[in-house]
Formats: C-alpha cells, sequence, structure tokens
C-alpha cells in the first residue's frame, strides 16, 4: 500500500457532531452511497493533505455496538474487517458520560481509537473543565479537543494520525471489575489462536454478554466453551444478581462514570440556560403544539407561497422551448419522443427547484437547531397509536412537500417493520404537486373550505390507514429512545452541504424513471392508443367515478406528476375554468383518486429501491384499487348531499 | 445516602421529581440497551417534563437528556428519595 493513504473511519453516537467532522474534512469531495444491500447510507470522502491523501469513512451514528440495529452490525464488522487505519471517536464533551460508554465498547476492539472531544465550547461555556491528560491516561488512547463546526482541533487530528501512521501500538481495552476480569481471563485462554478475526479478550466478552452470533461461531469452532462459558456466566450472575449481559453493560457505565468524575471539574449542576427558558415553552404540554403548529405553519406557508412564484417564473421561462424544438427539429415522432424526455426533466426542475429546495433548506435548519427532536417527542404519542413512533413525523412534514425524500427520511427509523409502515403512509400524504390539485380544482371552484376539508380527510384517512396496516404487518412499535439535544445556532455550511446531498439525491433517484416513463407513455399515444385506453378504463372512470372519458388519460398521465392532470385537463378543455367542464361533486371526486391513486413514478422509484418491487407493486395496486373504490362513493355521498 | 421514601414507575413520576433507578423490568435487549445510553440501576434520573394524553417522558440523566417512550417508561422503577 501506498505510504501516503491513511484511511480512517469516523464513528460516534447521533449529535456528537460527526457529520460536521467528516463535512469540514472532505467539504465537497464525498460520495453518499449505501452499504450493500442495506438502506443504510454509507458516506465516504477524500481528504488530501500535506502529501497525504486520507480517505474518510463517516460510520452510521449509533448508541453502542451490541448490535441491536443493522448501523450496530455494520459498523462493527466494518472496524473488524477492514482494520482502518484509525477509527476517530467523535463525543460530545457536554454529554461526557453517555458518549464514553460507546467509546469503551470502541477499545475493546482493540482498534486504534481518536478521541476526538468535541463541542468543548460549550463544555467551558457551562464553566466545567475536562482534564485531557487524566482522560488520555484513563483511556490509553489519544484525546484531542475539538469545535467541529469551526473546524477547530480537527487538523490536530489529522496531524497526530500523520505521525502516528506505522507506529507499532499496543492496545489495551478497557479493564473491568475483578471477577469479571478473571472470568474474561480464563474464557482468553480457552480462546487462544481461534480462528475468528476479532481480538480473544474481545470474544470472551462478548460470550459473557451471550452475544448470539459471536457464541454460535466460537461453538462451531471450540464446542467444549459452551459449558465453560456458562458456567463463568452463572457465578457472576450470582455475585451481581442479575443476567450476565447485563453485568457488562453494567460495569461499562459504571467505568464511565468513575472517569467522568476523576476527569470533570465541576460537573454542572445544570442552571437555568436559555436553553431550558425555550424547552419550557417549546416542549411544554400545551404552549408546544401551539408553538409546532405555528413554526411548521410558516414553514409550509413559506415553501408554497415562495414555490408557486418561483414555478410561475419558470413557467415563462420553458413556455416557448417546445415550439423552438418543434421550429428546430421538426414535428415528427423522434421529436416528439425527445421532447418528452426534455419536458421530464424540467418537470423534474420545476418541483426540486421551487419546492423541494426550500423545503429541505427549511428543513435542515429546523434539524439543525435542534426543533426536529422536540416534533417527535411531542408527537410520539400520536404516531404510536399508528404503530410507529415519533420520529416518523418528520418523514411526514417532508412528504407533504414531496413523497420521494419523506420516503427516503424513513430510513432514519429503527427496525424494518417502521421504516416500512411509514413509507407507506408517506406515498398517501398530499405532497406540493396533489396540493395543486386540491387547490387549483377544489379550492377554487367549490370552496376554501372543502380543500381544507380534504387534508382534514387526508390525514384521518392516513391515521385509519396506519392503524390498519400495522396491525396486518403486526409486531410491536419500537419503543422511543432519543436523546434531546440541546438548542444551538444552526450552522449555515452543515446546513448548505446537508441540503445539497439530499436534492442531489432526490435527482439522481428520481430522473431515470421519469424519463423513461415520459418517453414510454408519449409513445403510447403517439401509437394512437390513448383513446383504446381511456374507452377501455371508461367502465370505472365513467360508470363508477362519473367523470369524463379523458379522465383515463390524465390519471396515466398523472403517474409521472400529479399536477399534470389538471394540467392536461386544461389543455383537453382549451380552459383553466374547471367549472365549465365538471360538476363540483365531479371536482372532489377526481381530486380524491388523484391524492390517493398511485405514488407518483419518482415515489415509486424511492419504494423500489428501497423495498423491493414485489411490495412497490403491492403498494400501488392496493392504492389504485382503494382510491378508485373510496373516490366512487365520496362521489354518490356528494351527490346525495349537495 | 438519604432514605428512598417511597418507589414509583418513572412514568408515574411528576415534571420535575428525581430519583435513583432501582429496576428495570425488561429483557435483556432493553436493559442492555439503556445501560448503553447510561441508565441502570442506581442511576440518578429526573423527569423534565411530560406531553400530554399520556405521551413520552422527557427526562434528564448523567448530565444529558433523553426522551424515552411511555411503555418503556412504566418498566422503570424509581426511588424517591426523603
Amino acid at each position: 500500500m501506498n505510504n501516503n493513504n491513511i484511511n480512517i473511519v469516523l464513528a460516534g453516537q447521533g449529535n456528537a457532531g460527526k457529520s460536521s467532522v467528516f463535512n469540514f474534512l472532505t467539504g465537497l469531495h464525498q460520495h453518499i452511497g449505501n452499504w450493500a444491500g442495506k438502506t443504510i447510507e454509507k458516506r465516504e470522502g477524500t481528504l488530501f493533505y500535506k502529501d497525504h491523501t486520507i480517505d474518510v469513512l463517516d460510520l452510521p451514528g449509533i448508541y453502542s455496538l451490541t448490535t441491536y440495529s443493522a448501523e450496530e452490525i455494520i459498523s462493527r464488522e466494518y472496524i473488524i474487517q477492514n482494520s482502518p487505519d484509525f477509527v476517530v471517536n467523535v463525543i460530545d464533551a457536554t454529554n461526557l458520560e453517555r458518549n464514553l460508554i460507546f467509546t469503551l465498547q470502541l477499545l475493546e476492539l482493540e482498534c486504534p481509537v481518536i478521541l476526538a472531544l468535541n463541542m468543548i465550547d460549550l463544555l467551558n461555556k457551562k464553566k466545567s473543565k475536562i482534564d485531557i491528560e487524566k482522560l488520555r491516561k484513563h483511556l490509553n488512547c489519544e484525546v484531542v479537543p475539538t469545535i467541529a463546526i469551526r473546524g477547530s482541533g480537527l487538523t490536530d487530528i489529522i496531524d497526530r494520525i500523520i505521525l502516528m501512521k506505522g507506529e507499532e501500538s499496543i492496545y489495551k481495552s478497557p479493564r473491568y471489575g475483578k471477577e469479571i476480569e478473571s472470568s474474561i481471563e480464563e474464557l482468553s485462554l480457552e480462546l487462544k489462536n481461534i480462528d475468528l478475526p476479532y481480538p480473544e479478550r474481545w470474544i470472551a466478552i462478548k460470550l459473557i454478554e451471550k452475544d448470539n452470533d459471536i457464541t454460535d461461531q466460537v461453538i462451531s469452532l471450540r464446542p467444549w466453551i459452551r459449558k465453560k462459558a456458562d458456567y463463568l456466566c452463572t457465578i457472576l450472575e450470582d455475585i451481581h444478581g442479575h443476567d450476565s449481559s447485563v453485568v457488562i453493560a453494567d460495569e461499562r457505565s459504571h467505568l464511565a462514570a468513575r472517569i467522568v468524575a476523576e476527569t470533570v471539574s465541576n460537573i454542572a449542576v445544570r442552571d437555568i440556560s436559555l436553553n431550558d427558558r425555550i424547552d419550557a415553552i417549546t416542549s411544554h404540554k400545551v404552549t408546544g403544539y401551539i408553538v409546532m403548529i405555528m413554526i411548521l405553519g410558516g414553514m409550509f406557508l413559506t415553501v408554497f407561497s415562495f414555490g408557486n412564484w418561483l414555478s410561475g417564473q419558470l413557467d415563462l421561462l420553458f413556455k416557448n422551448w417546445h415550439n423552438w424544438w418543434n421550429t428546430s427539429f421538426g414535428v415528427g415522432y423522434i421529436t416528439s419522443l425527445g421532447w418528452s424526455a426534455i419536458e421530464s426533466i424540467l418537470a423534474l426542475i420545476q418541483i426540486a427547484l421551487p419546492y423541494i429546495l426550500p423545503f429541505y433548506i427549511l428543513l435542515y435548519i429546523l434539524e439543525d437547531w435542534g426543533y426536529v427532536a422536540r416534533i417527535s417527542f411531542l408527537m410520539d404519542n400520536l404516531m404510536h397509536k399508528m404503530g410507529i413512533h415519533g420520529k416518523a413525523c418528520i418523514s411526514f412534514i417532508i412528504g407533504f412537500g414531496c413523497n420521494v425524500p419523506g420516503c427516503l427520511s424513513c430510513r432514519i427509523m429503527e427496525s424494518k417493520r417502521e421504516r416500512f409502515i411509514s413509507a407507506v403512509l408517506v406515498t398517501l400524504i398530499p405532497c406540493s404537486a396533489v396540493s395543486v390539485i386540491i387547490f387549483g380544482l377544489v379550492g377554487k371552484f367549490v370552496g376554501l373550505w372543502w380543500a381544507l376539508g380534504l387534508y382534514l380527510f387526508a390525514t384521518v384517512l392516513i391515521f385509519v390507514i396506519g392503524k390498519i396496516s400495522s396491525g396486518i404487518i403486526g409486531g410491536e412499535p419500537v419503543e422511543l429512545i432519543m436523546p434531546m439535544p440541546d438548542y444551538k445556532a444552526p450552522h449555515l455550511r452543515t446546513i448548505g452541504l446537508q441540503t445539497w446531498h439530499a436534492l442531489r439525491e432526490f435527482v439522481y433517484i428520481a430522473a431515470p424513471l421519469v424519463i423513461v416513463s415520459g418517453i414510454v407513455i408519449q409513445a403510447i399515444n403517439l401509437a394512437g392508443w390513448m383513446p383504446a385506453i381511456s374507452s377501455a378504463l371508461s367502465p370505472v372512470t365513467v360508470k363508477w367515478l362519473e367523470l369524463p372519458p379523458i379522465t383515463g388519460i390524465l390519471l396515466i398521465f398523472g403517474i409521472l406528476r400529479k399536477e399534470l392532470i389538471l394540467v392536461m385537463l386544461a389543455a383537453y378543455i382549451g380552459t383553466a375554468n374547471f367549472s365549465e367542464a365538471l360538476t363540483p361533486q365531479q371536482m372532489i371526486t377526481l381530486a380524491i383518486v388523484s391524492m390517493f391513486y398511485v405514488p407518483c413514478v419518482a415515489t415509486i422509484s424511492v419504494l423500489w429501491k428501497d423495498y423491493g418491487w414485489k411490495r412497490t407493486l403491492t403498494i400501488c395496486l392496493f392504492e389504485i384499487i382503494f382510491a378508485i373504490i373510496l373516490a366512487g362513493i365520496v362521489g354518490r355521498i356528494l351527490d346525495l348531499i349537495m | 445516602m438519604d432514605k428512598i421514601k417511597e418507589e414509583k414507575y418513572l412514568i408515574d413520576l411528576k415534571d420535575g421529581q428525581a430519583g435513583v433507578i432501582i429496576s428495570i423490568h425488561g429483557g435483556r435487549n432493553l436493559i442492555k440497551r439503556l445501560a448503553d445510553l447510561g441508565l441502570n440501576s442506581g442511576t440518578e434520573i429526573r423527569v423534565l417534563r411530560m406531553t400530554l394524553f399520556s405521551g413520552p417522558v422527557q427526562i434528564e440523566a448523567c448530565g444529558s437528556r433523553l426522551v424515552l417512550g411511555r411503555g418503556l417508561a412504566s418498566k422503570i422503577l424509581v426511588g424517591i428519595k426523603e
């Protein structure tokens, strides 16, 4: 290997500033992908520094290495299998005790750890100090104080890494209580030279922790160890009075508490800080909800008013492009297909720039500020009734802007079950394109209250479907365990980078399918099959839904972009005054079908990518049938009451 | 050390009330998971606030704040000191 090549991984708990470190080190030299076969984000980047090429991998933010979640297994296996040159453990100095428990687990892996003691400025503000030298001695690893968002201390880490590279180091895993140590020692003897990629002491600890995976691996090689391990576990359980797996976990947290007691001076008894005062309002059982409605309402209002304005500007900009295309290339089959590809790209731009971009910016500001965790806290109860927990609320909020990032964000949920249920529910949320239909059709020609009523209707429906689907899928919702970050000033660079990457991901995922299906539908159109299709669909559209025959075609194009339903209807009837073509009942029926009948193509591609084609097809099929039945029934009820 | 006056589940504590975790009634995974966050028997814990309609609980322990789901909080037995 090249001597100037160094690879490091960043590990640490959520909210410790790991992303800031990663962004500062790698800037725009980042590559964001997925872990093989997983829906977990893999972030890699490169740093060129003093003649060295440093590859940086950002492991998922996790709370432990004891395999509860896929993220935890990935991190553990990556560190063991790839033995990176250095593991930079980013920890939050203001939450030292909790963060150290994770550090101890990392040290148990006997890998070269450097501790980035982050947010040291916030700690100083709280008038407490950490004795770095003592901490270094306790942990037996390098400790560097950092302020990641300002980049301070990060070059120190890299300098130290370059210095230490190639040095032979002896790793000393943390020591626990006497009786535990003697059990570990006995097991380690039995494990000498076992053919597994893990350190022996670490395997011994895992045996005491009753880690199923590791135990199985050991037993398959040396079956006699099971008896020994069981015996030692029973002894420990007799001494401590509870399960040996808990004994080790307890031991770690006691050690962490002891280290904190010995290294931190003036462990601040939290005084009433600004944070507490803000939280007294924003987390309050009454005012919290009022503030939340105001913040989210303001956010939607801003996004929609800005979005409508910009999308109008873009309309003006793109207005003549079709004519230019036709005059430059002539009108023919090939050029029409070419135009539909371009039209799809323009459509993506018209969703991405006016709606998704501002949405992401505002959302990341809220997140960086620390407010998103408050929303999860306040909404957990309601979400729990649907069988998912408070974090899903974020995906729902994003879904109102656009279902695509909404579905993508479901990846933050811990279990597969919750990820899937949340994603299904997000596809039912009226996104900005559907809002165009609701307001442009129902809001304008039937009445604003009817339009708002449709939103309420959708919310209730999502709640009911959530309840039913979590009943069908079964299983218990995972309980919410979430650290509550302190409020801090939003950091513009971080927000900018996050927005940029999210927007790029949206385009990468959505673009291919949107363009291809644009061309396919145009081809069907050119082949002259549309009238046949619309008459084939007429039993559903005309008989059941009581809508004009053209609806069949509108709904097919609507799969590309929901607002095309309205745009094409206007083109078909030759006016934007829809009351000339549709009765109020028909408008509401059409709006309801449009809201639920199928996720748009871009959303389908996300579902496909994350949940496989079987589940995606099931969702689409279900939603089509559901929307048609629902809209037909609503239409008949409206006939009676309107 | 102060004597423990009464034992209550975390869920039954009032806003601002503090105590010491006596035991956690849950499976091995739950107990380990909480221990990884620094919550085990003997940990000092303080309820910051609850939400309306029996939602989750916001607590402070080991100098940091956590939100725990309702079901979880009803499995944590806390001793309240005099």
